[in-house]
């Protein structure tokens, strides 16, 4: 009885644990991906090693990951908000199409706006029109207790194709054969922060966001009504906080997150939006916020990861033989270790010993 | 021009038949099956390769339900032993065995997403005589590869399975109350990943009628969603096999006639939408009657 309280409280235990708890998932998506590289043929650890110094080795590799992660950030963050208050939102793949095309859609519509008002007004555009585009199951989930999964899994299409629609036909570049809408004007783009690489303003943007996310989980009532309300919705309701009305925000706000994302995509990297815009941000943004545990540091270092390895895997492909789908394998396994209890595997092995 | 919608219908239907038979056995057992796309993608990879090495169709689709069902198996473990949500396993799966699928195709074959394989044994053809020459009926029963008979033949067998084997009877308890089967002496998580394990043999089956059945090429984009609408199809279908069936079959419909509105001034890409609108249509629809139910009881 006593020593089990001197050896560890509860609450420094956890805290310890807490800290170590994502790097298990890591690992073990590590180790299967080594495996599969391994049966190909590659030295799992020269891999590993040229990804590393592919993704960290200079100031321009830097850059690169650091702009490979700022939509991985967002998205990690859009999903993050959602997830707290217990809304599981898979939807903000959708939200980056339809708020990229929004944002691309005024950067060339109204060219003739100085920076100053075109900037921001694109960018307000993705997020108005990434929020509304989760309007609907976020009122489903909270009027009707419709399966907010389902709902946004199936908006991810239907945001995909209708936007492919949209720049097939009536948004489609005059003269131009693939289905991409005109060029933004220049005074839409996002600031360039370190000009060879593609490391733009947005990246500030989303460091920011991240830093009043932690203020606001923190310090305001809203933040902390979040978090009761996905922890224990039955003990929120008795304690007077109107849960649906929660969930409704909180979609809208990851909306909105998801829309800027796009937006961001949109006016830093892409310049326009062109069909097959996200190369699934918004899933790998699940996987995110998953291994970040919702917390503002755990995402952007697990958006760091991913953008490291997005960045890295498109290089080494050029000098190596290395195909870059291990990159998505490694995405893949992290998912699916970091909701496992991989606790669960040495406690099976010990009591079978 | 009928006969032909009704004939593309039916076999745009018999991979979303098959998966969401697999993935309604699998959600009785109490798991909602996200990653029947990955398993289908499986599927349809070895069926092909297999077709192509052996020459022989019956041989392919025995590899293509193992392929299935090793992912389903993977899948299933990680949920069931390490207590992982099921929705983000299956999400994570979704991306890893694309991945994987990818990476394969590049290590072993030096291909970028498609694969084109010499003498590939296609799925035969069952043209019924005297039958096939009946307009519509020819086009609903006749022409059609063994996979669609057997899907069809699935329905009926899965509602006997479910209320009248042991078995079934079994994977229900198991589905509404794990507690309940556990004090019974059932093993609720050994059920469990049998039930995945189904689902991605005949999620394996349903990828294998698209490689082998429709086009005989792979294609990493050759699902095209198809184990999400086989979800829909389930989750429409309340866990019944022949609403499940019903459902599959308009959504083939969707499927058919957006590709014969391709190039007739109707945009494909907003007919692709139309499954996926109604999935939340009915969702609501159903949510508000039971609503309205409840406020009848109050």
């Amino acid at each position: 009885m006593s020593g089990q309280a001197v050896a560890t409280t509860p609450a420094g235990r956890s805290a310890f644990l807490g800290m170590l708890e994502p790097l298990g998932p890591l690992v073990a998506a590590f180790v299967v991906a080594g495996l599969v590289l391994l049966a190909a043929g590659h030295n799992p650890l020269e891999v590993y090693g040229l990804l590393a110094t592919e993704a960290f080795g200079s100031s321009r590799r830097i850059a690169a990951t650091l702009s490979a992660a700022t939509p991985l950030i967002l998205t990690g963050l859009a999903t993050a908000v959602a997830f707290r208050a217990g809304a599981f939102n898979v939807g903000v793949e959708g939200c980056i199409f339809v708020g990229g095309l929004a944002a691309a859609t005024v950067g060339f519509t109204f060219a003739g706006l100085p920076a100053a008002l075109l900037l921001p007004l694109a960018l307000l555009a993705g997020v108005v029109v990434g929020s509304l585009w989760m309007l609907t199951p976020g009122v489903l989930k909270a009027r009707l207790d419709v399966d907010e999964v389902v709902s946004t899994l199936m908006l991810n299409f239907i945001a995909i194709s209708l936007t492919a629609w949209l720049v097939n036909g009536p948004l489609l570049a005059p003269g131009s054969a693939n289905s991409a809408t005109p060029m933004i004007a220049d005074a839409a783009r996002l600031p360039k922060l370190m000009p060879p690489s593609t490391l733009n303003a947005g990246f500030l943007i989303a460091i920011a966001l991240l830093g009043l996310y932690a203020l606001w989980g923190s310090r305001t009532a809203l933040g902390f009504e979040t978090r009761l309300a996905g922890m224990n919705p039955r003990f929120a309701i008795a304690s007077g906080i109107d849960v649906p009305m929660l969930v409704i925000k909180m979609m809208l706000l990851s909306g909105a997150i998801g829309g800027l994302a796009g937006g961001i995509h949109a006016l830093g990297n892409v310049g326009r939006f062109v069909a097959g815009f996200s190369p699934g941000y918004g899933f790998t943004g699940i996987a995110v916020a998953l291994l970040g545990r919702g917390s503002a540091l755990g995402i952007f270092l697990a958006a760091l990861l991913f953008g490291a390895l997005a960045n890295a895997g498109a290089t080494i492909q050029f000098f190596s033989d290395v195909p870059i789908e291990i990159v998505d394998i490694l995405q893949g396994t992290v998912m699916v270790f970091a909701v496992a209890q991989l606790g669960r595997l040495i406690v099976r092995r010990r009591r079978a010993a | 021009m009928i006969d032909n919608i009704i004939h593309a219908a039916v076999v745009m239907t018999t991979p979303v038949l098959l998966a969401a038979l697999g993935g309604l056995i699998n959600r009785v057992g109490g798991l909602v099956n996200i990653g029947l796309d990955s398993m289908m993608l499986a599927g349809a990879l070895f069926g092909l390769i297999v077709a192509s090495m052996t020459g022989s169709w019956p041989v392919a689709l025995l590899a293509a339900a193992a392929a299935g069902g090793v992912v389903g198996l993977a899948m299933s473990l990680a949920v069931t032993r390490l207590q992982a949500n099921e929705i983000i396993v299956g999400l994570g799966f979704l991306v890893a065995v694309a991945g994987l699928v990818r990476f394969f195709l590049s290590v072993a074959y030096g291909s970028s997403g498609t694969l084109s394989l010499p003498d590939v044994a296609r799925l035969p053809r069952i043209d019924i005589p005297v039958v096939a020459d009946i307009p519509v009926l020819g086009a609903i029963l006749s022409g059609h590869d063994p996979l669609t008979w057997a899907a069809w033949a699935m329905v009926p067998v899965t509602v006997w399975f479910l209320a009248r084997t042991r078995l079934g009877l079994r994977l229900r308890a198991v589905g509404a109350a794990p507690q309940a089967a556990r004090a019974l002496g059932l093993n609720p998580l050994m059920l469990r990943d049998l039930s995945t394990v189904y689902a991605g043999i005949m999620s394996g089956l349903a990828g294998a009628s698209l490689s082998i059945g429709v086009v005989g090429i792979f294609n990493e984009g050759i699902t095209a969603g198809r184990g999400f609408i086989a979800l829909a199809a389930f989750y429409f279908g309340r866990n019944r096999p022949w609403a499940t069936a019903a459902c599959a079959l308009l959504f083939g419909f969707f499927d058919a006639f957006q590709i014969r509105m391709q190039g007739r001034g109707v945009p494909a890409e907003l007919v692709q939408t139309l499954p996926y609108a109604m999935v939340i249509v009915v969702l609501t629809a159903v949510a508000l009657a039971a609503r309205r139910a409840k406020a009848r009881r109050a």
